[in-house]
């Protein structure tokens, strides 16, 4: 096969219109979700999140996610996993706990701010639909989460949520 | 906040529209830009130019000629809105790495990239850079996704 001579691979241009965007108005985020599940790289980067919220003006919505009952487990007599009522008691109050914290420095900071505790076996899924139904333009997580042993690899929920959010997300590290 | 945003761009269009998305948000929060692209060597790339230039020195002189196309818009965009732009061609064969090192190297704070590029015809996973400037990088990284009626 013979190409052209003067064929190339396009530069898009989307840039044209852009100037006379920027030089107007630029609307930035206004609602950001912050996801945590209340491990320290998460807490460092919800703290990070409001800080881009204040410079920003924007508010922020705060998501927790508890996995939901699945049954009792007892081993060597021992309950391994508690009764369903006393597992979500469990979760509500690390729920409380986790957005509190948060909620607390959105509030010394100014930063207008709502929470949501979400219980939902899959946490990408649950921060990606949070995001959308509350209609926010950013979502702002962590590279790790809880189970993030390895400083290279992303976490796992960072990724889907990452490969399945038609909003941009913000990974902090 | 972010006091100096790093956004490389290969000129597809998921990557524009992420500089797009990029400029907006430095002049939102009144921060500096370095803009980059890298230039991948003759064995190294895929490109449309590797594949239709007869010989290495062609290739050379196209993919110039790109980055600088590339380069130049992004400048011009950012005049009309007034801002300041560094730019940075770079030559690599691993332009997560290139990204990665630039962030280091210029003390960005932020690095905004589109989640694929002009690789990225399978739009359900991760382009495999972003996901490597996201295992790698020190600093933030937003991932922007392009708009697209047919995704």
């Amino acid at each position: 096969m013979i190409w052209p001579d003067d064929c190339e691979e396009p530069v898009a241009n989307h840039l044209s219109s852009l100037g006379g965007d920027l030089a107007e108005r630029h609307p930035m985020y206004e609602h950001i979700l912050i996801a945590t599940d209340g491990s320290e790289p998460s807490e460092a980067a919800a703290k990070s999140g409001l800080q881009l919220a204040k410079s920003l003006n924007a508010d922020v919505l705060v998501v927790y996610i508890s996995r939901p009952y699945k049954a009792a487990i007892t081993l060597g007599g021992v309950d391994v996993m508690p009764s369903g009522d006393a597992y979500d008691k469990i979760c509500e109050d690390n729920a409380v706990g986790i957005l509190g914290a948060v909620e607390q420095e959105a509030a010394d900071l100014g930063v207008p701010c709502r929470t949501k505790h979400v219980v939902d076996d899959h946490e990408w899924k649950a921060i990606i639909e949070a995001a959308e139904g509350e209609k926010c333009d950013l979502i702002h997580m962590g590279s790790h989460g809880r189970s993030g042993i390895t400083a290279l690899i992303l976490g796992s929920q960072t990724q889907k949520v990452l490969t399945h959010s038609k909003i941009p997300v913000l990974v902090c590290r | 906040m972010y006091k100096h945003i790093l956004i490389p761009t290969d000129g597809s269009e998921p990557s524009q529209q992420a500089v797009k998305h990029g400029l907006s948000l430095a002049k939102a929060l009144d921060a500096k830009v370095t803009a980059m692209t890298a230039t991948l060597s003759y064995d190294a790339s895929t490109l449309w130019e590797a594949a239709i230039s007869k010989t290495p020195e062609g290739y050379e002189r196209r993919v110039k000629e790109r980055a600088a196309k590339i380069i130049s818009q992004v400048s011009a965009a950012a005049e009309i809105a007034g801002m300041e732009v560094d730019t940075a061609v770079v030559r690599t064969d691993h332009p997560w790495q290139a990204i990665v090192d630039m962030a280091a190297a210029r003390n960005c704070d932020l690095i905004v990239m589109a989640s694929h590029g002009w690789k990225g015809v399978a739009a359900v996973f991760l382009g495999s850079e972003t996901q490597k400037v996201l295992a790698h990088s020190k600093v933030p990284v937003l991932v922007h996704r392009m708009e697209s009626s047919w995704l």
